[in-house]
């Protein structure tokens, strides 16, 4: 059939490729596949969830998408396309984390005056300190983030035993959770004494994926997984 | 050099395949096409929802906290907390707005500081201090462009206008100012929108996403109500606390809103609008 043993090879070798494309194609995007697919483990609660939940398929077909940021290269539109999967952004965790009484809302860092804050933590992103597939909840390696903004606060009729003002002027940036929890969904009362607070150890454990040791109890519960498909669904019927 | 010429060719051609034929994915904005719809500045839209939130706020403060705490409802920083059976005061009323607007699609944002806030949190700091110290001056609004987050930026001042913003913030035991008086400047409003000029259409999604704002945290707060265990619940319908122990739907309070703010909001509409060209618009 070939009379030259190069084109032998080179027919050997396109079939051994489309042949390893094809499993490829089919293996890979199976469920039970999608554990060597991630770059990580995912974070804490999000273990059960598929990869689709947050990396939602693009608009457009592939040869739409690479159409479009090839017309954005040579500056024939406005803005890229995203490829394959859409971007992870606040806008998705939002659509199962958004809660009502969230004591730091990611928005309310946008305001000006936090220029200099955000500089040094991007509090406008969920993924600042979330940073997924890290199997954490708290991806940060310090609980002292308080620090960025709080530095003058000053609490009138103060009811801790060791006023706010002395933990700031000592520098105890670290025992701010040990009584407020960042985001405030822990149905929890805060203690009036330092000794009853929760132990910095159990804070880092639960912020690296452990045991919470605010409460079982949270006044608003994420959407689970299923949850969230029936409200797209619905969304988009 | 001609294998050279071939290959620039087929690279030239197949990058105009590719960027000429058929459809790409939909880009969301069509910007080019909307220029010359986009009739308002961004600092009179910014002025009109203002006023709007000058007019909501004032009309929560005195018809439902001033009014309805004479019949015994209560109002507290901490309403939306399990253990406290109250409606959010004002500045909370207005966060919630402010939360609302930020989860819907229009790029508006919308804060609340003071140079004495009873939240720590709320103080106005750098640039916005620095205007603030002005607007508590002359009471006119400051406009600028933030570059860090390049957004259309103005600050609008926050008049003491009903005596239970005055009473409260008196009484309060974590205010840093006990001397409030009617007509102080208490705060600023800051807003902020990404683009210089606005369409007819941005212009009515700003309005609807304000008072969409408006109309959810007012259900949250009678949500809240639903939910109370041990506090006596107000009947919730046409009537308002000034006539006894009830409270407005949402749609009877934002009624009530329109009323008040629509000749003001309809008025800007039809005369700043203008055509690229600086002529008013007549449609």
């Amino acid at each position: 059939m070939f009379k030259n043993p190069l084109r032998k090879r080179q027919y050997i070798g396109s079939l051994i490729g489309i042949v390893i494309g094809i499993i490829i194609y089919i293996i890979l995007p199976q469920k039970s596949a999608e554990e060597y697919l991630s770059i990580g483990p995912a974070n804490t609660g999000h273990e059960g969830l598929s990869c689709n939940t947050c990396h939602t398929p693009a608009k457009g077909t592939v040869l739409q998408q690479l159409q479009s940021n090839i017309s954005y290269t040579f500056g024939q539109r406005k803005t890229s396309a995203d490829f394959g999967t859409e971007n992870v952004d606040n806008e998705k965790c939002l659509a199962c984390h958004d809660r009502p009484n969230d004591r730091h809302p990611q928005y309310r860092f946008s305001e000006p005056k936090f220029k200099d804050a955000i500089a040094v933590i991007d509090a406008t992103q969920c993924e600042t300190c979330h940073q997924e597939h890290n199997g954490v909840r708290v991806a940060l390696p310090d609980a002292n983030y308080c620090i960025n903004c709080h530095s003058d606060l000053k609490v009138h009729k103060d009811p801790l035993d060791i006023p706010h003002e002395t933990l700031i002027s000592q520098g105890q940036w670290s025992t701010c959770l040990q009584c407020h929890d960042f985001h405030g969904n822990h149905v929890y009362l805060t203690p009036e004494k330092m000794k009853d607070t929760i132990p910095l150890s159990k804070i880092q454990k639960y912020l690296k994926g452990g045991k919470d040791p605010f409460s079982e109890e949270k006044k608003y519960m994420p959407l689970s997984e299923e949850e969230w498909l029936k409200l797209k669904k619905e969304y988009e019927e | 050099m001609k294998r050279i010429l071939y290959k620039i060719g087929i690279i030239t051609g197949t990058i105009f395949m590719f960027t000429s034929c058929g459809g790409g994915v939909p880009e969301e904005t069509t910007t080019e096409t909307l220029a010359n719809d986009k009739v308002f500045d961004v600092a009179d839209v910014l002025a009109m929802i203002a006023e709007e939130n000058d007019v909501t706020r004032t009309l929560y403060t005195k018809a439902i906290v001033g009014a309805g705490k004479k019949q015994g409802l209560k109002f507290d920083e901490d309403w939306q907390k399990d253990d406290v059976e109250a409606g959010p005061l004002p500045a909370l009323f207005l966060r919630g707005i402010s939360s609302d607007i930020q989860k819907s699609e229009v790029p508006l944002g919308l804060y609340l500081g003071s140079d004495f806030p009873i939240n720590a949190s709320n103080k106005l700091e750098g640039k916005q201090a620095a205007l603030f110290d002005k607007i508590k001056k002359d009471q006119k609004p400051q406009h600028f462009f933030d570059e860090d987050q390049q957004l259309y930026t103005a600050m609008f001042a926050d008049i003491a206008g009903a005596a239970p913003c005055v009473n409260c913030h008196n009484d309060h035991e974590q205010s840093p100012k006990k001397d409030w008086k009617l007509g102080d400047v208490m705060g600023a409003t800051t807003w902020q929108y990404p683009s210089d000029k606005l369409s007819y259409e941005e212009t009515m999604d700003v309005i609807k996403a304000y008072r969409d704002g408006t109309k959810a945290v007012y259900n949250a707060y009678l949500s809240e109500i639903e939910a109370f265990k041990t506090s006596e619940k107000p009947t919730i319908g046409e009537k308002w606390p000034s006539s006894g122990f009830h409270l407005p739907t949402a749609e009877v309070f934002i009624d009530s809103v329109r009323l008040l703010t629509s000749y003001h909001t309809m008025e800007m509409l039809l005369t700043k609008a203008k055509k690229s060209s600086g002529e008013v618009a007549t449609r």
